[in-house]
């Protein structure tokens, strides 16, 4: 009687476990409507922030590692850069282009990891119904972070693109600033004082 | 130490930072910040202070008191703060503003235990932030330049001044209600603790990605000013256009001028 019950409850528990892992396995759409793709997004890398004991106890360098796996593949980092970089963009190499990216890449993930350091069960992210044009091909989706309970929640807004392979996250939008917006003078001082070379020299030493 | 020995030796640290740095060279001036160099001094002189005193104060606060206490005497504090917000609504005009201000602060004060918890978030009801300087830009006053004021930080001379104010109004209101001067003095200077703790993870992030921390906190206050200012803007208006130059070539093209190669 007693090992029926038990067999039951670890039947149970192997099918919640499974069903949790499918969830979190899924992909997110980047095909579909911009604000489900974003929670989708969202959804995942908050399942793997919570199951992960390192990122739970503020491992800054396990965070980046989530974010740079979970996000950073939905994110068009090469366009971030250009916009960030105005009229210089046009008087850099390719390969200064390419280094350059690479560099900033690095800030935009701790920007995002920026907001899911300290995860608790209470974290949560919820997206906005949608209003813009569905048609769109630049489009905001708005959300609000949940941190912990009983906090105010943090505005968080998406600026997507629509390209060949989906959606594709370009700029973020924190409390009423864009990143890319944010990032503009501090690029133009760098590039009027040390070129664009000592911009991306810049950037990596920030990586360290 | 008395106040006026104390503060002859915050004016004369200030002085000799000031000094010290009256060298250091603005490359890429903005139009908005016509006193960058002074305020790239008192903002070295701020973060040092920062280092030195209310950093470790506040994260020493963080480490002794538990979480959900500090987010409910946060809650508490902003609470407070929300009647000042909600008459500087009205002042504005913002008539709906106002009375989700009072709605959420009656909401709190209520059944969330004195602004303890944030009832009113949790239904969607969001906190609109509000002060004197938002009203008066909202009067119709520019900003004029961008100045950091000492310990306070990133300001403008038009909400530098409406800061007097709220300062005010804060004395006044808390002077109503509660007597007891030690008390109230330690009222003040926990509220300095914990905002400074509340704010703890957003200076990490600013340490951890900001190219020039200067430019960074300067941007991004002008930027959430002007966004408070002119009021919710339909997603066109405020959404910014970037010139993208990867489209440079295209363009050249489409004026009719050979693409170089």
């Amino acid at each position: 009687m007693f090992s029926r019950t038990l067999r039951l409850y670890a039947a149970l528990l192997l099918t919640f476990c499974f069903s949790v892992g499918v969830n979190a396995q899924q992909k997110p759409n980047t095909m579909g409507a911009p604000n489900e793709f974003v929670q989708q997004v969202a959804d995942q890398i908050l399942a793997k922030l919570k199951a992960d004991s390192a990122a739970r106890s503020g491992d800054i360098k396990r965070v980046n590692q989530i974010v740079d796996e979970f996000i950073l593949p939905y994110v068009n980092f090469e366009k971030t850069t250009r916009l960030a970089a105005g009229r210089n963009w046009r008087e850099a190499t390719p390969e200064q282009k390419t280094a350059l990216s690479q560099a900033f890449r690095g800030t935009l993930a701790r920007t995002y990891s920026g907001a899911f350091t300290r995860v608790t069960d209470s974290t949560d992210i919820k997206t906005l119904p949608f209003r813009g044009d569905a048609n769109a091909n630049d489009v905001v989706v708005k959300s609000q972070v949940i941190q912990r309970a009983n906090s105010q929640p943090i505005a968080l807004d998406y600026r997507l693109e629509k390209t060949a392979q989906g959606w594709k996250i370009y700029d973020i939008n924190v409390e009423n600033v864009w990143l890319i917006e944010n990032y503009r003078n501090q690029f133009s001082q760098q590039i009027n004082q040390n070129g664009i070379d000592g911009l991306i020299a810049a950037l990596n030493q920030r990586a360290q | 130490m008395n106040t006026r020995t104390y503060c002859k030796f915050l004016l004369i640290g200030l002085l000799a930072i000031l000094a010290g740095c009256a060298t250091q060279q603005v490359k890429t001036p903005i139009a908005a910040d016509p006193w960058e160099q002074s305020n790239r001094a008192v903002f070295e002189f701020n973060d040092t202070l920062d280092r030195a005193i209310f950093k470790p104060v506040a994260q020493a606060y963080a480490f002794i008191t538990p979480q959900p206490v500090r987010t409910c005497i946060n809650n508490i504090f902003l609470n407070i703060g929300s009647i000042w917000a909600g008459v500087n609504s009205s002042l504005q005009g913002r008539h709906i503003d106002a009375i989700n201000t009072f709605g959420r602060f009656m909401l709190n004060t209520t059944l969330g235990l004195g602004g303890c918890l944030d009832l009113a978030s949790t239904t969607g009801a969001k906190r609109i932030p509000n002060d004197f300087g938002v009203t008066l830009g909202v009067w119709g006053i520019s900003s004029g330049p961008y100045i950091v004021l000492p310990i306070i930080g990133a300001s403008t001379v038009r909400d530098g001044t409406g800061m007097i104010a709220d300062a005010y109004v804060n004395q006044f209101s808390y002077g109503q209600a509660v007597h007891d001067i030690a008390v109230r003095n330690s009222i003040y200077g926990f509220e300095v603790v914990q905002r400074r703790e509340a704010l703890l993870d957003v200076t990490d992030m600013v340490d951890r990605t900001a190219l020039d921390r200067y430019s960074f906190i300067r941007d991004a206050y002008l930027k959430r000013r002007a966004v408070q200012v002119d009021g919710p803007l339909s997603e066109a208006e405020s959404l910014p256009s970037y010139e993208d130059f990867e489209a440079a070539p295209a363009d050249r093209k489409a004026l009719g001028i050979p693409s170089q190669k």
